[in-house]
């Protein structure tokens, strides 16, 4: 599918200019690169994985364009970063939406993760999403503030949730962004009564 | 173009006045035509009958009430009993089909179009946007407006965050309006 305003190009904060733009079925060796070439620590607190044979063809096909959203960074055609947001297809969490995102080392605190959950967030209330959820590994300060910067906030903290590569027991942090006021002021708009009126 | 008379109907909630508002900011702001909006509401904010009666004109307009439309754009089936018997004859009426059975009580010769605006705005994420889904609707079975110029008032008039879903929403419509036309052609 052909998404309207990709690929999108980003400066990040020392200048270098980033490709974005969605996940596509031939991209699947180049992802399958990306995750491979990241550090073991940071594929650790990823949620599947991703270095296991086949798995990048399988999670392309399920990609579509409501429910599994995925977008890739590129410098000059190299995948630097991959971000995708989930939502469920049924039940009382329809409503929400989660981000994950893995960025190279060579692009951590560049900003390309910001730009990246950014992206994702303007999708996500394209779609209806009403709240937005991501989860932070507690040390993963980079990635808290970035979230912060786009309106989430700590809303639950999994203690001892995960352990890191040398076996430390570490806080996992439920961040979250509720954009429900969007659509509440969208209903309000379509009320259909008259504020004068009666006076 | 003559002056065109315009009702929408549907109840408080759908964003019948909201439709009208976008549709004459088109017209007016972006369109280079005049237009004007009277609209009428029950007393409650949701659920009761809803109204909005527009001209649209080249000329300046001297009366903007709507006593014969040309178009009728309803969303409700009460809108529709009420209002439907206005049409001019040889009149327009858009109609969302999944709520509404067009029946005999319509004056000769209307050209009847409908589409399924509420299951589409569901499709695209929100019920919410039906009135969205219309407007494009609207702009292409009608002619009055350019896509461009109801795009830029959808943008100028919703909540600041959501352009992207009724944008999308609009597209709907307009696209559906086209594929409706190219069938009757």
């Amino acid at each position: 599918m052909k998404l309207e305003g990709y690929p999108k190009d980003v400066t990040l904060r020392d200048g270098v200019s980033m490709s974005i733009r969605p996940i596509e079925p031939d991209d699947a060796e180049a992802l399958a690169a990306f995750y491979r070439e990241l550090p073991g620590e940071d594929r650790l607190f990823l949620r599947e994985d991703v270095t296991r044979p086949g798995w990048s063809e399988e999670f392309i096909r399920s990609v579509d364009f409501d429910h599994v959203f995925s977008l890739l960074a590129e410098d000059n055609g190299r995948v630097m970063g991959n971000a995708t947001l989930y939502r469920s297809r049924h039940g009382w969490s329809a409503h929400v939406g989660e981000i994950r995102i893995a960025v190279a080392r060579a692009y951590q605190r560049h900003g390309l993760g910001t730009a990246l959950a950014s992206q994702l967030v303007q999708h996500a209330t394209s779609i209806g999403l009403e709240k937005i959820v991501a989860h932070v590994v507690e040390n993963q300060a980079g990635a808290k503030r970035a979230f912060e910067k786009l309106g989430f906030h700590k809303d639950a903290v999994l203690r001892g949730h995960v352990k890191d590569i040398h076996g430390v027991t570490r806080d996992l942090v439920v961040m979250s962004s509720d954009v429900s006021h969007l659509w509440e002021a969208m209903a309000a708009l379509m009320a259909d009564y008259s504020p004068t009126m009666g006076e | 173009m003559p002056k065109s008379e315009i009702r929408i109907g549907g109840l408080g909630g759908q964003g019948v006045i909201l439709c009208g508002y976008i549709i004459g900011r088109a017209a007016a702001i972006y369109g280079g035509k005049h237009a004007t909006l009277i609209q009428s509401f029950g007393p409650e904010a949701r659920g009761s009958a809803c109204s909005a009666q527009m001209t649209i004109s080249d000329q300046e307009i001297g009366y903007p009430y709507v006593t014969r439309p040309d178009i009728l754009v309803v969303m409700s089936v009460d809108a529709y009993t009420q209002f439907a018997p206005q049409l001019k004859p040889g009149g327009v009426l858009l109609y969302e089909n999944e709520l509404i059975t067009v029946d005999n009580r319509l004056p000769a010769d209307v050209h009847a179009l409908g589409i399924p605006a509420t299951r589409f705005a569901e499709e695209i994420g929100r019920r919410l946007v039906l009135n969205i889904v219309m407007v494009g609707f609207f702009a292409s079975t009608t002619g009055l407006l350019e896509f461009d110029a109801v795009e830029r008032a959808v943008r100028d008039s919703v909540p600041r965050g959501t352009e992207d879903l009724n944008l999308r929403a609009l597209r709907r419509g307009h696209d559906y309006g086209l594929e409706v036309m190219a069938a009757r052609a």
